[in-house]
């Protein structure tokens, strides 16, 4: 295995700082023309959060997913949601063991350091509680015994927005359990015409090494927590809080466990920049991800709510 | 807490201002000073400067004691008067500038700085003309660039970080002097309304004022050809009626009676006793106002005769306008002449007697020569006539430098050295007159005066000086007759230094005195409109808006009116000045480099971050990209990082930063 040790040796020469830029160049090679959505969903990672992407089939969800995984080396499962499945079938069950006289659990899919839950929305608000609750307990409790989430866990999820029918749309209250929410779009023509005969995708994830380890991602959290929010931050922060409470851009504002959620991407935000301090860029980037899928927009308004989003952030003065 | 942040070190620039600011302050009174007070007083102000320059400590405590009681003693032993005006100035300035050897902490030097102001203040006892103003400007803006510098070295300090690079004198200077301009209204609303008196406010000790050059009671030899060399203006003058012809224009002052075969002086009846007979003002045909300045004597000029006596002046015998108390400061005052009045057509024994006094033992030539005339001659007007024809036609001279008399003047002057001026003239001739037995006497004032066309108005100045002699003759009175006349009739006609051959000095070209009228007629309206503006004025301004009958309550209401209108011009301005984040440089210097983008036609939105700004900067100055990238880099860490980094290092970048407009671009 010589030639194992010869690819990974330089890899463990550098730092954590740098394989995650590595990975992140690793991702946008696998997802092309996607860098701000790529940015967004490692910011969200960092910020031990949970990503929600909304977006049609076929644009990619998958295909981000997977590559983050493998570039993290994680371990990666994909959950299905369809209407008939069962919380069972994400948390595991418990199996009477005759032989041994006693019940063992199986884990189920959610066992993962990532989680693909795709058309979250399509299965029963029984399912979906059950994992949306995983996600922000870190565990799992079935019939009594709780078992421990892997650390970092991270899920991302996906939502088909136009296909209605048949959905259980999530409640404003789960929603919040996810820290960003972006969507992929239609590639540039460019891009997608480059697609058109690159190679195939999944093949090129099977080749696609893997450059962190989650032992690695652990260490790059808590770098990330310790970066520098200043007075003038918070100022902003607070300010920008206080505006979304005005009922012009939506039907409720932001909570202030949102708030936090908002500082904690925005520090992630300035990580991935190589800064130690957060800058009032960094909490304008990630706001409309922030707000996308927690805010509605008040009735009778003909805007959504990007719209909103980036609307008042032109009114709020940066100190 | 406050003493502690207020006893930071001053170092630097402000010091040096607050230096200038000093010597500012202290110039005239330098000027007004013995010369080794001056040097004594600039003494502290060298050491302050070099210990700047070369990092000296602080003067040891003792030392700095003993330097301070050795200036006393020297003050004190050099003004005999320890409770005069100019003493207690004299310490002040003294005083403050041994403070300098002091001055090593904000608090102090803000101190100085205060003072002074006060110090400058109290010039203005002493003068109040046109260059004082410019003083007070230029005391007042070196004062406020030093505490505008003080105080930002103490914000500054009290964060904990050195004072960036100021913004250099010309700025500092502007600002200083916009915040003196916006002061304006509220000084203009002050000075209009205040109510006044008629007397000034504070008491003018009689008599203690600085020696001011101008006629005295006494003519000595060469008491006048000092005023020659003065071109200070002694009074001005304008007419309502017609301005009298030059050789007409003879301003009356001092009469001398009495000679000792010297000098000459007044008599006890032409000082005391009152004029007997003047002429009625029905019959006076001048019309004109005198603007007179500070003489520190009682004689007040006018025209032959004066029909009327100013308010706190009389009229003595021999037609002398006296002011009762002496003229301190510009005084004002309407006067009508009558040309044609005849002065005593009778002469009692007593006067006569006086104007023929002379002193034995002086002139035996000229008594022997007048001894010849009177035998030949029949009447007084016919000795007059020879007498002036005598000047006329003998090879006399008239100079500004004559040769220098002994004991018998008049022989000495009318016999061997033959040149003179109006001094020797009128002497000469008055004691000729004395000899021929007629009543005669001298007269000193001011002869002509140079008409400005600006301002419509004749400035008579101390080189206008003049002495002439007035005999009586049977039937005329006492007459005028101009000895100097009969020598240099130019001197009459035009004036004084036309009179002369060759300049009185270097600089004494036409269009230097051109230039030099053209200032008086500003330093007349100054004192016309600033100096003069007493009570009487006042109430004449406030009537033409309608405002008579004006009593204190009604000043004090139009005072606090003028002011409120003045704090509407002040308060937007300050308000508009006044930034978001008081104390925060770092702000005010961001927001600097924004405006200045701004102006370059970037559009910037407040709610653009620093990277947000670069970028739109970028897109209208491509060729600044990195520097303004870079700026804003450096605000972006300043402002939300840990720890930033020197702030001086991005204030300085800001103060560097110019946008470079592409060449073929207008705007």
């Amino acid at each position: 295995m010589s030639s194992t040790e010869a690819t990974e040796s330089p890899i463990k020469a550098t730092t954590a700082e740098t394989r995650l830029l590595e990975a992140i160049e690793t991702v946008n090679g696998v997802l092309l023309g996607k860098a701000s959505q790529v940015r967004l969903a490692f910011s969200c990672l960092l910020a031990r959060g949970h990503l929600l992407i909304e977006d049609l089939p076929g644009v990619g969800k998958t295909t981000l997913a997977h590559a983050l995984a493998t570039v993290l080396g994680a371990h990666y499962q994909r959950i299905q949601f369809t209407s008939d499945l069962m919380p069972a079938d994400i948390l595991g069950v418990s199996i009477y063991r005759r032989d041994q006289e006693r019940f063992e659990f199986h884990p189920g899919p959610i066992f993962a350091d990532l989680v693909l839950a795709d058309e979250v929305n399509r299965a029963t608000p029984k399912t979906q509680s059950a994992l949306l609750e995983a996600m922000a307990e870190g565990q799992v409790t079935v019939e009594g015994e709780t078992h421990a989430l892997p650390d970092p866990f991270f899920v991302i999820a996906t939502q088909n927005p136009l296909d209605l029918v048949g959905t259980f749309p999530l409640p404003d209250s789960q929603l919040d359990r996810f820290l960003l929410s972006v969507r992929l779009g239609f590639p540039d023509p460019a891009v997608e015409r480059d697609l058109l005969v690159a190679e195939n995708r999944a093949a090129l994830l099977a080749r696609t090494p893997a450059v962190l380890s989650m032992e690695d991602v652990a260490q790059l959290q808590a770098q990330c927590a310790k970066v520098h929010a200043g007075e003038a931050l918070l100022d902003y922060v607070q300010a920008l809080l206080a505006e979304t409470r005005n009922d012009r851009w939506f039907e409720s504002g932001l909570s202030p466990r949102a708030g936090i959620a908002l500082l904690q991407c925005g520090r992630a935000h300035a990580f991935l920049d190589g800064r130690d301090f957060v800058a009032p860029e960094d909490i304008k980037a990630v706001f409309p991800a922030l707000t996308r899928h927690r805010m509605t927009v008040p009735s009778g308004m003909d805007a959504t709510v990007e719209d909103q989003a980036a609307a008042l952030l032109e009114r709020v003065a940066i100190p | 807490m406050k003493m502690k942040r207020q006893g930071h070190p001053v170092k630097g620039r402000p010091v040096y201002w607050v230096i200038a600011c000093l010597l500012t302050a202290l110039l005239p009174q330098l000027a007004a000073m013995p010369a080794h007070l001056a040097l004594l007083t600039l003494a502290p102000l060298a050491w302050r400067l070099l210990a700047e320059m070369r990092g000296w400590k602080p003067m040891y405590p003792l030392l700095r004691l003993a330097v301070t009681v050795a200036a006393m003693v020297v003050l004190f032993s050099t003004y005999g008067n320890p409770f005069g005006r100019r003493t207690a100035v004299s310490l002040l300035a003294l005083m403050l500038s041994l403070k300098l050897l002091e001055m090593f902490k904000i608090r102090d030097a803000r101190l100085v700085a205060s003072l002074a102001l006060f110090l400058a203040a109290t010039q203005f006892l002493f003068a109040q003309g046109l260059g004082m103003l410019a003083y007070g400007v230029a005391v007042m803006a070196t004062a406020l660039v030093s505490l505008t510098l003080l105080a930002r070295a103490q914000a500054f300090g009290a964060a904990q970080s050195p004072a960036p690079i100021g913004a250099g004198a010309r700025r500092e200077l502007g600002y200083s002097l916009r915040l003196v301009a916006i002061a304006l209204p509220a000084a203009l609303a002050l000075f209009m309304f205040f109510p006044r008196w008629s007397s000034p406010m504070w008491g003018v000790p009689e008599e203690s004022l600085d020696a001011r050059s101008g006629l005295s009671g006494e003519m000595t030899p060469g008491s006048i050809q000092s005023l020659f060399m003065d071109d200070t203006p002694a009074f001005r003058v304008e007419f309502s009626s017609p301005v009298p012809s030059q050789q007409d224009l003879y301003w009356r002052g001092p009469v001398f009676w009495n000679f000792d075969g010297r000098s000459w002086e007044g008599s006890y009846y032409g000082r005391n006793i009152a004029a007997r007979a003047r002429p009625r003002p029905d019959d006076a045909s001048l019309y004109y106002t005198v603007l007179m300045e500070p003489t520190e004597q009682h004689w007040m000029f006018a025209l032959d005769y004066p029909a009327v006596t100013p308010p706190d002046s009389r009229l003595t015998l021999d037609y002398q306008l006296m002011s009762r108390k002496p003229v301190t400061r510009l005084r004002q005052y309407e006067m009508m002449s009558d040309p044609d009045f005849t002065d005593s057509p009778t002469l009692s024994a007593t006067l006569r007697d006086q104007a023929l006094r002379l002193p034995d033992g002086f002139n035996p030539r000229t008594r022997e020569l007048m001894a010849e005339w009177r035998a030949s001659a029949a009447t007084d007007a016919e000795l007059v006539r020879r007498a002036l024809a005598h000047f006329n036609t003998e090879p006399f001279r008239y100079t500004l430098n004559p040769a220098l008399l002994t004991r018998h003047s008049v022989d000495e002057f009318l016999f061997d050295t033959r040149e003179g001026f109006c001094e020797h003239y009128a002497s000469a001739f008055t004691v000729m007159m004395r000899m021929l037995d007629i009543p005669a006497r001298v007269v000193t004032g001011y002869q002509g005066g140079w008409y400005n066309e600006f301002g419509d108005y004749l400035l008579v100045r101390q080189s206008d000086a003049h002495a002439w002699s007035e005999v009586w003759l049977p039937g005329a009175g006492w007459t005028r007759v101009d000895p100097t006349a009969a020598v240099a009739p130019s001197r009459i006609e035009r004036n004084a230094m036309d009179a002369l051959d060759g300049r009185r000095h270097a600089f004494d070209f036409a269009w230097v005195r051109q230039v030099r009228n053209g200032v008086d007629w500003l330093g007349r309206s100054w004192n016309d409109w600033v100096i003069a503006f007493d009570a009487a004025r006042q109430s004449r301004l406030l009537s033409a808006f309608g405002i008579d009958n004006l009593d204190a309550r009604a000043l004090v209401v139009l005072l606090a009116l003028g002011l409120s209108v003045a704090a509407a011009f002040i308060v937007p301005v300050l308000l508009r000045r006044a930034p978001g984040r008081r104390g925060d440089p770092l702000a005010r210097s961001w927001r600097r480099f924004r405006r200045r983008l701004t102006g370059a036609g970037v559009n910037l939105q407040p709610s653009m971050g620093p990277m947000e700004v670069a970028a739109a900067a970028a897109g209208v100055l491509p060729a600044q990209a990195n520097e303004v990238h870079d700026i804003a880099a450096h605000y972006r860490r300043l402002r939300y990082a840990e720890n930033g980094g020197r702030l001086d290092a991005f204030t300085r970048a800001v103060r560097g930063f110019r946008v470079n407009r592409p060449k073929g671009e207008h705007q």
